[in-house]
């Protein structure tokens, strides 16, 4: 299993993302009545390097609100996290930031 | 076990047209955008086959690893990882077939199909469960 990466996403912005693709994309992680709570704090520091209180935070997101805005940046890394995501069974998308 | 492990590889198998009819298959394989049909079309062009390829190989690592009979199963990270993801697409299978809600309570006696699932299922979420902590406890000893 890979280890922890880097703890923080900083969005790469080229010159073709500027003019109207400035708003970030974002991944978003969904509640589902399945996925255990323990279950979604450990892939999210698997996948995304978080540490154990950030990870635990966005899950009680997930949990209480519905959904968490785990990772944000251009379109294309997002798409990779939704499908790293999915490959574990979360229940994810992306989209524009609102 | 290996019969759970015959149905979703089934399930797999199947083509990449009934995704959008099975509800088992939608959670298994979700859009990737809510709202834009056409990114979620793109997205599952991009992403579906390696998805359902990795799948697979969990599976097959799954299987590979199971003593015939029971018994002791000892996996390294790698295998734990397969194991993880697959006990967790079963539960999302069945749970999705049983309509699990956050309210749902393991069946007190089996009196019939629907309960054996359940208990099934259970018995999934105590054995995913216990993977997770395990995998928890290993990451902080390295740490």
């Amino acid at each position: 299993m890979a280890g922890p990466l880097a703890p923080t996403r900083t969005p790469e912005t080229t010159d073709e993302e500027q003019g109207d693709l400035d708003r970030p994309w974002v991944t978003i992680v969904w509640n589902d009545p399945v996925n255990l709570m323990t279950y979604v704090t450990f892939v999210l520091q698997e996948l995304f390097g978080y540490d154990e209180p950030t990870a635990t935070k966005l899950m009680l997101q997930v949990h209480h609100e519905g959904k968490a805005i785990v990772s944000s940046g251009p379109r294309e890394r997002m798409e990779h996290d939704t499908s790293r995501l999915h490959a574990y069974g979360l229940w994810a998308s992306f989209q524009r930031d609102s | 076990m290996g019969l759970l492990l015959d149905q979703l590889e089934q399930l797999l198998e199947a083509d990449v047209d009934d995704v959008g009819d099975d509800p088992v298959m939608v959670r298994l394989l979700p859009d990737g955008h809510r709202g834009d049909p056409e990114i979620a079309a793109d997205y599952r062009e991009l992403t579906e086959a390696s998805l359902r390829t990795g799948k697979a190989d969990d599976l097959a690592t799954v299987r590979a690893t199971l003593p015939d009979g029971g018994g002791e199963v000892r996996l390294d990270a790698d295998q734990a990882a397969a194991w993880l993801r697959t006990t967790n697409d079963l539960r999302l299978a069945l749970g999705t077939r049983l309509d699990i809600s956050e309210d749902s309570e393991p069946p007190e006696e089996i009196t019939g199909d629907e309960d054996h699932q359940m208990a099934v299922y259970y018995w999934l979420t105590a054995l995913q469960g216990s993977l997770v902590d395990a995998l928890v406890a290993g990451r902080a000893a390295r740490s």
